[in-house]
């Protein structure tokens, strides 16, 4: 009678501790894809088992312990080898683990399989920002972290999705199939978001493959999983999964809004436009390193103002941004940014915090450069 | 023969007879069971490709 009610009481105590687990997120995520739900029942069935694998393996070695303790008056036995016992305590693991990956190879199969898809999206790791290219569509744009840098240093106060937001989140269509390209331009990143059961390495030279068909629409948060530099935690991924028909409408806009922006390069622009422009761009692309009022962090990134090298010659300030400086942490920025947003922040930082050059560099100019090169 | 692919076969599941084994020590040539392994061995990959082969179809 005490005995079957301390098992009860375990037993309890045991299905508390494990759902208030479960409850609190510290298990992983059910997600919103038919592939994470599969993953994550394999999990919690591999987890059973192992859960009943323990229980049976430790309950009798604790039974055997108590039950045949020396002060009791147990002997040991003493025998070599039993051929018997040792055959089917070996066959019961390969029973058990052919059972487990027998579910578990029927689900990495489906992972694999990228074919026949509605959607190609390259996703480009960069330091520090992810960038996502709509193939076929013309659409393409970087995504950046949006949460301010006086969050991070601790002047204000951190809000809900701290480090986990960005500019432009990455827009994909519900009940579509869409296959992510990964890839990266400079070290190796991963991009994971555990919504979507996706955590993939994005690696320079390589590309990989992975495909999501999202089934609610909502927005889902992943970060970069592969330590990949200074700014590692400053690349969230947001993915915004929206019905197909607005999806459609979004891509037509972003269509519409690149085919003026490509126009805009022709034009000739205004120094209040490209300055307007360039602290925006400076604000998510090169503030981090070199500092929202431009005084850098020497002697890794040099400041920018009243810095007399980039002032004196304006081809030299525009290689630097375009190209980057090999060798130092200075990336090329010719693929992340389009001419008119490389005109606009060298303009910027040319006229900004006393910077007083007057010169608009514009963005024919640079687009005639990148064509050159 | 028979004798010496039994005896690489226990040793491939992990499991011989304490009776078998002393057989094997006293009698068999070690060179038998290294040429008999590495052949089994080959033969064992080659399976594991055809059924992985046959599952992918």
């Amino acid at each position: 009678m005490r005995m079957r009610l301390v098992w009860t009481a375990g037993l309890v105590a045991c299905s508390g501790l494990s759902g208030s687990v479960l409850a609190n997120g510290w298990n992983m995520p059910v997600g919103v894809t038919d592939v994470s739900r599969e993953i994550h029942s394999l999990h919690m069935t591999i987890f059973w088992i192992c859960v009943v694998i323990g229980v049976v393996v430790f309950g009798a070695m604790f039974y055997s312990l108590f039950r045949y303790r020396r002060s009791r008056g147990a002997k040991a036995a003493n025998f070599h080898e039993h051929t018997t016992v040792e055959v089917i305590w070996t066959l019961i693991p390969i029973l058990i683990l052919v059972a487990m990956a027998i579910p578990a190879t029927a689900t990495l199969k489906t992972m694999y399989d990228t074919s026949e898809a509605d959607l190609d999206v390259m996703v480009t790791g960069q330091q520090w920002r992810w960038r996502y290219d709509y193939l076929g569509e013309d659409v393409a744009f970087t995504s950046n972290l949006a949460t301010a840098r006086s969050q991070v240093s601790g002047e204000s106060a951190k809000q809900e999705n701290y480090l986990l937001e960005v500019d432009e989140p990455l827009v994909l269509p519900v009940d579509r199939k869409v296959r992510l390209l990964m890839t990266s331009d400079d070290v190796i990143h991963s991009w994971w978001v555990p919504d979507l059961a996706v955590k993939q390495d994005a690696v320079p030279g390589f590309v990989n493959e992975n495909w999501v068909r999202i089934n609610e629409p909502g927005i889902y948060r992943g970060q970069c999983a592969e330590l990949c530099g200074r700014d590692h935690a400053f690349m969230p991924v947001v993915v915004k999964a929206v019905e197909p028909e607005r999806f459609d409408a979004w891509l037509a806009e972003r269509k519409e809004a690149a085919a003026q922006e490509a126009m805009g390069v022709d034009r000739e622009w205004e120094l209040d436009e490209l300055m307007e422009r360039g602290e925006q761009v400076y604000g998510t692309i090169c503030a981090s390193c070199h500092q929202p009022d431009g005084s850098g962090s020497p002697p890794a990134f040099p400041a920018l103002a009243g810095n007399q090298a980039i002032l004196d010659d304006p081809d030299y300030h525009i290689d630097t941004v375009v190209n980057g400086v090999s060798g130092s942490a200075m990336p090329a920025f010719r693929s992340t940014l389009n001419p008119v947003e490389l005109a606009a922040v060298i303009t910027y930082e040319r006229n900004a915090w006393g910077n007083e050059t007057g010169e608009a560099i514009q963005p024919a100019e640079i687009a005639e450069l990148l064509d050159e090169q | 023969m028979w004798r010496v692919i039994k005896s690489v076969l226990a040793a491939f599941f992990g499991v011989q007879k304490e009776s078998r084994r002393h057989e094997d020590f006293s009698r068999g040539r070690a060179s038998h069971f290294i040429i008999a392994g590495i052949l089994m061995g080959g033969v064992l990959v080659l399976l594991i490709a055809l059924v992985a082969s046959l599952a992918a179809r």
